[in-house]
């Protein structure tokens, strides 16, 4: 009886020690992590003046020791999978070169919840995750709170690094740079990106389908990489409206529309641009007055009016949903990015498909085109102990070693190095290459916002966007008005523009 | 240790020693992080910008109260609690009835658990699996629909329904909740009293007017209240079928302060948000005891 | 004769809504022995050729079992600390009715009401400075504060019912307060503890916000898992998610099943102690 009572009052203290041992799990923690990166301090000496002595053989005092790399990536995402699938490679290399043994573990979160995750863990300080694959348009939002290395550092240190060549500025512009014009850089390229139109090679070749297009638009359905590289958004859309036939359950295209995370600006920003318009102006900071334009309303209803020619529940659509339409053989055509490229070609669509550049717009007499650029730049944690951050440098070394990007590329990435993209045979690795290789260059792809309120300027926009899809708003031109308004708000607020959102904008509801 | 167990209670201070853990909880887990979430609402705090914490007095709450989106986010919830709790409450206690005879049934057991599943599915899983049910082209829901009556619904990328599709499956879901709490109340009511009744042969309306809901309010009541609160703070369902849209047409109030906090970042926001929608919970939910209360005072 | 068809008719009808409240979920189990082109085929299959490979797929990857074990070990804790914590709780509230009762039920019922998405901010903020994160013992006490509100709220119900006498005699014969609890209390209230022990581990087992926020990958559980694996290279991962929805919820339905009578009785709070 008494060892009942007794066993009770245990349970309590139980209780409470728990608590307050939580309280001093904390303190073992932070010893358990200053004890390891106190016990890599004669490393650090040692493998900063290697560095700086070259480079080479910089981590031989690593040799020896098991080093646990972790890194978190885009779930379900074909490029940061291959890094995934290609890790034993580096660990073979690592091996070899350096003498030390390294595991890999893989962590993941979808598109819209990666920076949560990430977020949440980096404001602790730690190194749970020693290197991170983030969206571009994230690079502000990590480099701000002082989560991520500086790449300029590295790169004092590590020649090997700096010396990379990229294909295009525009690389460097989108994946590396914050913010937006200077020379502060804070990621490396992992994926390459870019918004392509996959279509139905076919579907396009069938002599039956031609004719009777020829009679009824009174042009020739193009053909060829160049017949799509003339191809405006006005026959494109003809195209569109051709092949959407729902009593066969084949309709003629697709685009993003859902309100996750970046979907409808992704696949929306293209029409602006293309079409002379601009989101924002970088110099002054201003949103109002750039994104509000009867040009931008204009490419707003072209981009909605392409629902028409979807299948029903476009509202919906995501990445998921339209590489599962297109691969269900639902869709002639598809925009989509560059690299979903091989899980949109599937064994069954093999030869069927051609991947070419987005249809561009006629302005003066001139074929303009200007793709959203997608893709993901690698994070290295800045928390990282001497060790990991070395071992963090050592594989992104081996990550731009041209056999490396060269398998990247035969697995179905996206290189960025200059040496990948201008082999001589680089387009006929994949389908999707040449409409790539086209596309990644200043004057044909853009980034968004690389601003550490993206995240709020583009939830802002995603709500607004899909109303008006919807019906929620009346016209294009109150939907930019209304997102200009909060979004110059936004921007003022940052310090970003000396400019306070117009008078206008206290009516917008 | 009986010395301890002794000493407090010659003291008094047992019935206190008892409930320390509770307070401990209670202090640590709730007080603690609402009284941040006060502090934090009072400042701007973007996560995102790694600049300092900046006071602003009332500014977030003013941001609030001038913002029509949240107004609207307001209405929709509450229409959404009153629709959902009341449908789930009436086909809950209208089913719950409908099985209170069955003890005797085969496979009794079996029919029960089938009957409250539902309820037990993981919400992330639930919203997935419903989006593809939805579907206009892969979607089962619209397949039968056309095969049957001839109609096509694009259930969640049309204004007009998406509303009432996230409600169908908010009702799906919790229906069951509530026939589970019917059941429970019919149980509570003691035999002898409805052997009685029925001796005396009165109607049924009589029989549950004056027999069952007196001794089962208690407990009903009390299933609609916890639907009442959980329905308030519905998010997880919602936001995996439609992250609040189309637009706007599915945002409730929980799902503008999840996008506030992770989507936007602004924390500072966020909690004004989450510190006004906390004082509506209490608000109603007390009216609600108070009522509780008043009538079992009365009776 | 009329009388046992009406009675036949009556089951039929209620076994027909029982399968119709299941059919969804019956939807779910399905996708989870077919191929993805099954499981999006117009017009639906109802009948095909089981495949078991998304289920065994499952298990060979993705931490299945690293997770598995964190779902089991995070949630039974939970609970568990929350039904004794409750139960001395409501032991005092029910028998010494201390100043301030009622205001504290309604208090602990407030624990419920704060919207997820709210608290998840200061609880991530508070657990950040205390170095809680990522902690068995973080996540376990938390979902244990989740459950206290409903725990107690249930068992003081059935103390209550609980004749004071029982009490008494047992503490004339000698016993002590804790004997009373434990052997004199708490076998009568058993109905209670199995009610409390399933509602609260329906909500822990299944919860996702907390464990991605203040989690990380040392105690992830299932529904992170699910939600961060939704998609695969060639969309959605319908596959998974159904046979992973269908691993997961076996567990609780089983519970359902084998418990079903305690969760009844439990569900009536005390006024009842019988068959429901």
């Amino acid at each position: 009886m008494k060892s009942r009572s007794l066993s009770v009052i245990l349970t309590l203290v139980l209780l409470l020690t728990m608590i307050l041992s939580a309280c001093s799990g904390n303190k073992s923690n932070n010893d358990s992590s200053s004890t390891s990166s106190s016990s890599s301090g004669s490393t650090a000496s040692s493998g900063s003046s290697a560095a700086s002595s070259g480079g080479e053989g910089g981590s031989s005092s690593l040799a020896g020791k098991k080093i646990e790399m972790s890194i978190l990536g885009i779930g379900g995402w074909v490029p940061s999978q291959l890094s995934v699938e290609m890790s034993p490679a580096f660990a073979e290399y690592a091996k070899e070169k350096y003498g030390y043994d390294v595991t890999f573990t893989f962590e993941e979160a979808p598109f819209s919840s990666l920076f949560q995750k990430a977020a949440a863990s980096l404001s602790t300080k730690s190194q749970e995750f020693n290197i991170i694959i983030s969206d571009s348009q994230w690079l502000g939002a990590f480099a701000e709170p002082g989560w991520i290395v500086s790449v300029n550092e590295i790169m004092q240190q590590e020649p090997e690094l700096a010396n990379i060549e990229w294909f295009d500025p525009v690389v460097q512009k989108a994946y590396m740079t914050y913010p937006d014009g200077t020379d502060q850089l804070w990621g490396f390229p992992q994926e390459g990106d870019v918004l392509v139109l996959y279509v139905r090679k076919d579907m396009l070749s069938d002599p039956t389908e031609q004719a009777n297009f020829k009679a009824k638009y009174g042009f020739d359905l193009p053909q060829t990489f160049e017949d799509f590289e003339q191809l405006t958004i006005d026959k494109f859309l003809k195209m569109a409206e051709f092949f959407t036939r729902p009593e066969q359950d084949l309709y003629g295209t697709a685009v993003q529309y859902s309100k996750e995370y970046d979907y409808f600006t992704g696949s929306f920003y293209p029409h602006i641009w293309s079409s002379g318009g601009e989101i924002w102006d970088p110099v002054s900071g201003d949103v109002y007055g750039v994104l509000n334009t009867e040009n931008n309303a204009k490419a707003l209803e072209t981009f909605v009016s392409i629902r028409n020619y979807m299948p029903p529940g476009a509202e919906n659509y995501g990445i998921a949903q339209v590489t599962e339409a297109f691969t269900q053989g639902k869709l002639f055509s598809a925009y989509h990015w560059a690299a979903v490229g091989a899980a949109m070609i599937t064994p069954e669509l093999q030869d069927k498909v051609m991947v070419v550049p987005i249809p561009g717009y006629e302005v003066n007499g001139e074929i303009k085109r200007i793709s959203s650029i997608g893709g993901q730049p690698w994070v290295i944690n800045k928390f990282n102990d001497e060790d990991h951050m070395r071992v963090a440098i050592d594989f992104l070394k081996w990550w731009y070693l041209p056999e490396t990007q060269l398998e990247f590329a035969k697995r179905g990435g996206n290189p960025t190095t200059k040496a990948a993209l201008e082999s001589p045979d680089f387009d006929s690795i994949q389908p999707w290459f040449r409409a790539y290789r086209y596309s990644l260059t200043e004057s044909r792809a853009r980034d968004f916002w690389h601003h550490p309120k993206y995240s709020e300027l583009l939830s802002i926009q995603q709500e607004e966007f899909t109303s008006y899809l919807t019906g929620g708003r009346s016209s294009a031109a109150e939907t930019l008005e209304v997102i200009a308004c909060k979004q110059q708000q936004i921007m003022y607020d940052a310090g970003t523009t000396k400019n306070a959102p117009p008078a206008a904008c206290a009516n917008i509801r | 240790m009986k010395g301890i167990a002794k000493w407090l209670h010659e003291r008094n201070l047992f019935p206190y020693a008892l409930l320390v853990p509770v307070l401990i909880f209670f202090i640590v887990w709730n007080i603690l992080p609402l009284l941040w979430m006060v502090g934090l609402s009072f400042y701007k705090y973007d996560i995102t910008t790694g600049e300092p914490l900046k006071f602003l007095g009332m500014d977030n709450y003013q941001a609030i109260f001038r913002d029509h989106g949240i107004w609207q986010a307001l209405s929709k919830t509450f229409l959404f609690v009153i629709l959902a709790v009341g449908l789930e409450t009436i086909l809950g206690m209208a089913l719950g009835f409908l099985f209170w005879g069955s003890s005797k049934m085969p496979g009794r057991r079996l029919a029960l658990t089938l009957l409250f599943s539902p309820m037990i599915l993981t919400p992330v899983a639930a919203g997935t699996f419903f989006r593809l049910i939805y579907d206009p082209v892969f979607g089962i829901a619209n397949y039968y629909l056309e095969a049957w009556f001839g109609l096509k619904i694009n259930f969640l990328g049309d204004v007009k329904w998406a509303y009432p599709a996230v409600l169908m499956v908010d009702i799906w879901m919790w229906t069951p909740f509530m026939i589970l709490m019917t059941l429970a109340a019919l149980g509570s009511v003691p035999k002898a009293e409805l052997e009685a009744a029925q001796v005396d042969r009165l109607p049924w309306i009589r029989r549950l007017w004056h027999i069952v809901l007196p001794h089962g309010k208690f407990i009903l009541m009390l299933g609609i209240l916890l639907r009442t609160i959980d329905a308030f703070k519905t998010m997880d369902l919602i936001y995996t079928m439609t992250s609040g849209g189309p637009g706007n047409a599915t945002e409730l109030i929980a799902i503008s302060l999840f996008r506030k906090a992770f989507e936007a970042f602004t924390m500072g926001n966020a909690s004004a948000l989450a510190i006004i929608s906390l004082l509506i919970a209490i608000a109603f939910t007390s009216i609600y005891l108070y009522i509780l209360n008043y009538k079992e005072r009365r009776a | 004769m009329a009388k046992s068809v009406r009675q036949s008719l009556y089951y039929v009808l209620l076994w027909l809504i029982s399968i119709a409240f299941f059919l969804p979920v019956l939807w779910i189990f399905l996708a989870a022995f077919k191929t993805k082109e099954q499981i999006l085929a117009i017009p639906p299959k109802w009948i095909f050729t089981p495949t078991f490979e998304n289920i065994s797929n499952m298990f060979s990857g993705m931490n299945f079992e690293k997770y598995a074990v964190n779902s089991v070990i995070i949630s039974l804790s939970a609970v568990v600390i929350a039904i004794i914590v409750s139960f001395f709780a409501s032991y005092s509230f029910s028998r010494y009715k201390p100043k301030g009762t009622d205001f504290l039920m309604f208090l602990l019922l407030s624990m419920r009401m704060v919207p997820g998405a709210a608290v998840v901010v200061p609880i991530y903020l508070m657990y950040t400075a205390l170095g809680w994160k990522d902690t068995y013992y973080g996540i376990i006490l938390l979902y244990a504060m989740f459950s206290i509100p409903f725990s107690v709220w249930i068992l003081k119900g059935f103390i209550d019912g609980v004749s004071l006498r029982y009490d008494e005699t047992a503490l004339v014969n000698g016993g002590s307060r804790m004997h009373v609890m434990f052997r004199v209390i708490l076998p009568q209230v058993k109905p209670g503890l199995v009610a409390a022990f399933i509602f609260n581990i329906i909500f822990v087992w299944n919860e996702f916000l907390f464990n991605f926020i203040i989690g990380g990958k040392k105690v992830t559980t299932i529904p992170v898992a699910l939600a961060t694996g939704l998609y695969k290279t060639h969309g959605v991962d319908w596959t998974f998610i159904a046979s992973l929805s269908l691993v997961y919820m076996l567990p609780l339905i089983l519970m359902i099943y084998f418990f079903q009578r305690y969760l009844l009785v439990g569900m009536t709070f005390g006024t009842v102690r019988g068959e429901v």
